[in-house]
């Protein structure tokens, strides 16, 4: 492999890692934008999503990318069923309640998934393994195009619902400015049920697509990614999907780039160094705005 | 705002509950403490270590179980003791390390302490181990810093598992005499070509450990080994995409992993599947776990893992019969096969019962000095001269250790391993993959 084969190949490799990313941050995001919550239990939901398509994988043998539907639908239902009697209760008490109720919830998760799945680690075989692409220079296993075609879709998908349906454009009004929103009568409770729905839901996207790229996976997997997602927004700009999505490409590309240049230990320091970084010399993030 | 602080605490009430509801329960024998010598077993329950901690804390009730169903431990006053265990999950982390043993000792105020996983939560709480003077069986960290560290009294701890030095030595030494002679051989090339190693390890002192060992063992036996690759990743890692590219990179001739099962199985799966590294990967003993060959699948075809216990082998010998009957009653109880610090772990009550049985009694410090002179038989692992004991000057057990390469069986859809090295233990021997491509300079 010579010199250029391998950058292509870090770059590749960091575009792959930087789509789990983005799928995560965009939901974390959407969610803090709508309804300006604190949900340190996100990675939860990347979690239950990987449980939820692993389990219908094991049973039906259905090709996991198909299941990636299914999987976000239910997430959407579960976050519904949070969002509703979890968080909206405690809306507006204080950031020091949500912090507590997610912590919370971390628990139960994790927990609940260990009694249902136990905590052995599991792993997925897609049934591309072992299928790779000529790309450039490279031969690139076809489930990592995929996973990035799938990342693509979806947030095409996202952009245009918010863009070109009426729930979108309510959601990007609450989003703006919630009192305004409730002034021209958009329902705001059912626009947070649907952002907590939907951001749980690209969540899970990112679990399937996480474990399809053949990662083990348990109960715990969710927390570091959690925390990197939180890097993201706040290094990309609160509230903001584009922010996100550069943020959760720079992230993945900084990451294996550290690795590859300092060693495996900077992989993880790398990020937030580069997040100091960002908000020294931009304290609202690269697309954030004063005020979130 | 009464109704939030109301909300929030029934949903940390619901979260500790079902937190508990996932804890093994904590005894299996009698609770009295009259006639009871309690063990209390340190051990991953949760967290990235959960799978090997699982498998130490039920090998050590099988143990149990055995003892006490034999009539349990005779005292010095004739009367017969039964095995207690009390288990501390370590959670894989240092802090829950420091209050699962703080737990054990001072709430639950076990009599000896077996067990302790990854050397970087072992070493954590060996100041209170220390302080306490409690006699600790470590039987899973492998760091040889447990019991040679200067900084606190380690004088209570003793070591049954191989070091890290030990095996990486081990590793080194088969590479040298085995590996690169094939290598050679299928290269056509001469004997004085350098051997191109690399190596990819946990950046704790479990894999600084192997790493150190074996760039002494290459130094100090001048072996024609070079180390082209050295790449280190953060514990409970899962994507290795990046430092084995570097690898690549690098053409070895073959990989030597210093890694937890739950990270060599994907390292393996993913340099052969994404990476296209096709070569031999070498994995220290703590792999040989029934879970690792199950997420291994056909890409550990030809792989080596050194090791003392298998699930799916047994060395020829005295241990075999002891061997498959741990195996036998850890099945049937578990459904499933125990690992090697599984072995060990069953191995450390039955030390500790021995102990207790020399002594008399349970005081610690007569409990310490029957470890120091402990020289009991052999119990499933192959140990040097068939008898457990500890070395004088660290307190370390020594084992036979043995090489295995694994052979894909498409029927299981698994490999299955066999022992390759040393020559009066194997059952046949190494042979370098079809597929194997072997290093060049870049």
């Amino acid at each position: 492999m010579d010199n250029l084969g391998v950058f292509l190949q870090i770059i590749f490799w960091g575009l792959y890692a930087g789509c789990i990313y983005i799928l995560l941050a965009t939901g974390l995001n959407l969610i803090f934008g709508v309804m300006k919550i604190v949900n340190f239990a996100h990675g939860e939901f990347l979690m239950i999503g990987a449980y939820i398509t692993a389990t219908i994988f094991f049973i039906s043998g259905i090709n996991p990318y198909l299941i990636i539907l299914l999987s976000m639908l239910a997430l959407i239902g579960i976050g519904a069923v949070i969002e509703r009697f979890c968080f909206r209760p405690i809306l507006g008490t204080g950031k020091l309640n949500e912090i507590f109720l997610s912590i919370g919830l971390i628990y139960i998760f994790q927990n609940g998934a260990a009694i249902i799945w136990t905590d052995e680690w599991q792993s997925v075989k897609s049934p591309y393994d072992g299928i790779s692409l000529p790309f450039g220079s490279l031969s690139v296993p076809l489930d990592y195009i995929l996973i990035m075609f799938f990342t693509a879709a979806i947030i095409c998908g996202l952009y245009l619902f918010l863009k070109k349906t009426t729930i979108g454009m309510q959601m990007r009004a609450t989003s703006q400015n919630r009192k305004g929103a409730m002034l021209v009568g958009i329902d705001v409770e059912r626009i947070d049920v649907i952002s907590f729905g939907l951001g749980c839901a690209l969540a899970a996207a990112a679990g399937t697509l996480w474990i399809v790229s053949g990662q083990i996976f348990n109960p715990y997997m969710g927390s570091i990614p959690a925390i990197k997602a939180f890097a993201i927004i706040i290094l990309g700009g609160l509230g903001s999907i584009p922010g996100a999505i550069i943020g959760g490409l720079l992230m993945g590309l900084a990451e294996n780039g550290a690795a590859f240049l300092l060693g495996g230990i900077w992989k993880d320091a790398i990020s937030f160094v580069i997040l100091i970084i960002v908000l020294v010399v931009r304290p609202t993030g690269l697309f954030g705005e004063k005020g979130d | 705002m009464k109704y939030s602080v109301l909300f929030i605490a029934s949903i940390l009430i619901v979260a500790v509950f079902i937190a508990g509801c996932t804890q093994q329960p904590a005894t299996q024998q009698p609770s009295t403490t009259q006639g009871v010598i309690k063990v209390g077993v340190i051990a991953s329950l949760t967290g990235p270590a959960s799978n090997v901690g699982t498998n130490m804390w039920q090998s050590a009730q099988v143990a149990a179980d055995k003892i006490n169903s034999e009539g349990g431990v005779t005292l010095k006053d004739g009367s017969k003791a039964q095995i207690r265990l009390i288990v501390g999950d370590d959670e894989s982390t240092q802090q829950g390390g420091q209050k699962a043993a703080t737990k054990l000792i001072t709430d639950d105020k076990v009599d000896i302490l077996v067990g302790g996983y990854s050397s970087a939560v072992t070493s954590s709480y060996q100041q209170t181990i220390a302080e306490y003077k409690i006699p600790y069986i470590v039987t899973g960290a492998s760091s040889p810093i447990i019991t040679h560290r200067t900084d606190i009294d380690t004088s209570y701890i003793f070591h049954h598992c191989p070091t890290t030095d030990t095996y990486g030595q081990y590793t080194t030494m088969f590479i040298d005499q085995v590996v690169r002679p094939e290598v050679n051989k299928k290269l056509g090339a001469p004997a004085a070509r350098p051997f191109r190693l690399a190596m990819l390890y946990q950046d704790t002192a479990f894999g600084k450990g192997v790493q150190s060992a074996v760039n002494n063992t290459i130094t100090t036996g001048k072996l024609n080994i070079q180390l082209v690759s050295q790449q280190s990743y953060r514990m409970g890692e899962s994507d290795f995409r990046t430092p084995l590219t570097a690898i690549k990179a690098a053409n070895p001739d073959a990989v030597y992993l210093a890694a937890f099962p739950n990270e060599g199985a994907p390292i393996i799966t993913q340099a052969r599947r994404d990476i296209g590294l096709n070569t031999i990967f070498l994995n220290v003993e703590n792999n040989d776990n029934a879970q690792f060959y199950k997420d291994l699948g056909q890409y550990g075809e030809g792989a080596i893992i050194e090791s003392r216990f298998s699930p799916y082998v047994a060395p020829v010998g005295a241990v075999a019969d002891a061997q498959n009957e741990f195996k036998q009653s850890y099945f049937a109880r578990f459904g499933t096969f125990p690992d090697m610090m599984g072995a060990s772990t069953y191995e450390g009550i039955f030390i500790a019962a021995q102990a207790t049985k020399n002594a008399g009694t349970t005081d610690k410090v007569a409990v310490r000095q029957e470890l120091i002179a402990l020289n009991m038989p052999q119990v499933i692992e192959a140990m040097k001269d068939q008898t457990c004991s500890f070395s004088p000057d660290f307190r370390e057990s020594t084992f036979d250790l043995w090489m295995e390469q694994l052979s894909y069986n498409a029927t299981l859809g698994e490999t299955r391993p066999l022992i390759v090295w040393p020559d009066n233990l194997k059952t046949t021997d190494f042979v370098l993959p079809s597929w194997y491509v072997a290093g060049s300079s870049p």
